[in-house]
């Protein structure tokens, strides 16, 4: 088992024009799996705060029968972060305001199947 | 094992190209080995690929199994190869009222009462279909249901700014109650609090994480799930504003619509409406 399993889908993700910061995160206790940071960013606290965003997300659609969270986005004026699911995990992107969002949901959805089935192999 | 089982094990057997498979299958799904089950029905329609009741019993199967996206592929296949399949029909409808896809919910269930078998399960399904549309349609956008005398009702703070009947608006104050507007569910319930419940603390998350990487106060959170799309925005007094529109609804739509939202809460708020 490679030491890095989820490289090629951070990689992947970090190489979009304006993205940060890209993680993997155990939803249930927000600890980072893997990440690609740029110097100087800690990702342990996003890692932790995004998960229970993305937690929230899943618990209230799930109490309005809304089915399983596929993305998540949160904007604010000085950047994005972006969440996909997949299994207990969660596959993070951190942006600048100016990055194309919908070709990094695209990215990110199209990240999943490889998430699962990495994170089945990890697990 | 059962008997049932047994017998059809050993005919498959015995020919392995039967299409034995199928009563096999179904029979192993109603005991509950759903694994057992779609290992047989996929072995079968390895060599019947266009097996409609094959892929009907594969769609049964993923019901059984959670998963409503793989039952609708599989039903539609059978709709491919048996033009108004009537087990399809029902099907397809079953899945879709679960998804909250009342319109499709309803075409797919006339379809199949309109074979006029008589059938009283599709009867039963379609009007029970069509009751959830009209509950969806009318609460709690219909301004005559206020109670007698009542001016003002926060219910339906935000009737005339949605377009649709399968949009719905909350408003919630910092601790996740509600303090106006709706939440209504595919089957017309109000789950306004149990959403508020989820959602409190989603304001003090985002804030946190904003903060964290200085991007600045966090202006919206959209997510996505299978039936529908979901956006927030923060609202006066760390309260928060939950915008629900069906999965159709372009994203773009979805953040113009949230804006008059929450111009319209924010006008509440201040007293001004």
């Amino acid at each position: 088992m490679s030491a890095r399993p989820f490289s090629s889908i951070l990689d992947s993700l970090t190489r979009q024009r304006w993205v940060t910061a890209a993680l993997v995160v155990s939803e249930r206790d927000g600890i980072v799996v893997e990440s690609n940071l740029q110097i100087g960013q800690s990702g342990d606290r996003v890692a932790a705060l995004a998960a229970s965003l993305y937690r929230k997300a899943r618990l209230s659609a799930k109490a309005a029968g809304l089915g399983a969270v596929s993305f998540m986005q949160l904007e604010a004026p000085g950047g994005r972060i972006c969440a996909v699911g997949g299994g207990d995990l969660v596959l993070v992107v951190v942006a600048e305001p100016a990055v194309n969002v919908g070709l990094v949901r695209v990215e990110l959805l199209r990240a999943v199947g490889e998430l699962l089935s990495v994170g089945g192999e990890v697990a | 094992m059962s008997d049932d089982v047994r017998r059809l094990s050993d005919e498959l057997a015995r020919d392995p190209g039967s299409r034995v498979f199928v009563p096999l299958g179904e029979a192993l799904r109603r005991q509950g080995q759903l694994d057992l089950a779609l290992k047989v029905t996929l072995r079968g329609l390895e060599r019947h690929p266009h097996f409609a009741d094959g892929h009907d019993l594969l769609a049964r199967i993923a019901v059984d199994r959670g998963d409503l996206e793989k039952a609708f592929d599989e039903w539609d296949m059978v709709l491919r190869l048996v033009p108004g399949h009537l087990g399809a029909l029902k099907g397809m409808g079953f899945v879709c009222f679960q998804q909250g896809r009342h319109a499709q919910a309803e075409e797919y269930l006339s379809a199949a009462a309109a074979q006029g078998d008589g059938d009283e399960q599709v009867a039963s399904a379609l009007e029970h279909v069509r009751d959830a549309r009209r509950a969806v349609a009318e609460l709690p956008r219909d301004p005559s249901r206020l109670p007698p005398g009542t001016t003002h009702d926060p219910r339906f703070l935000f009737a005339d700014v949605l377009s649709e009947a399968e949009q719905t608006a909350l408003l919630l104050d910092h601790d996740g109650l509600v303090l106006a507007g709706a939440y209504v569910a595919w089957d017309g319930r109000d789950v306004g609090q149990e959403v508020g419940a989820e959602l409190s603390g989603v304001t003090d998350a985002a804030r946190r994480a904003t903060r964290h990487l200085s991007l600045g106060e966090w202006t919206s959170i959209v997510f996505e799930t299978e039936v529908a799309v979901v956006a927030m925005t923060p609202s006066t007094n760390d309260g928060l504003l939950v915008l629900a529109t069906s999965r159709a609804t372009p994203l773009g739509l979805v953040r113009r619509l949230l804006d008059r939202c929450a111009e319209r809460a924010r006008r509440w708020q201040g007293g001004r409406i």
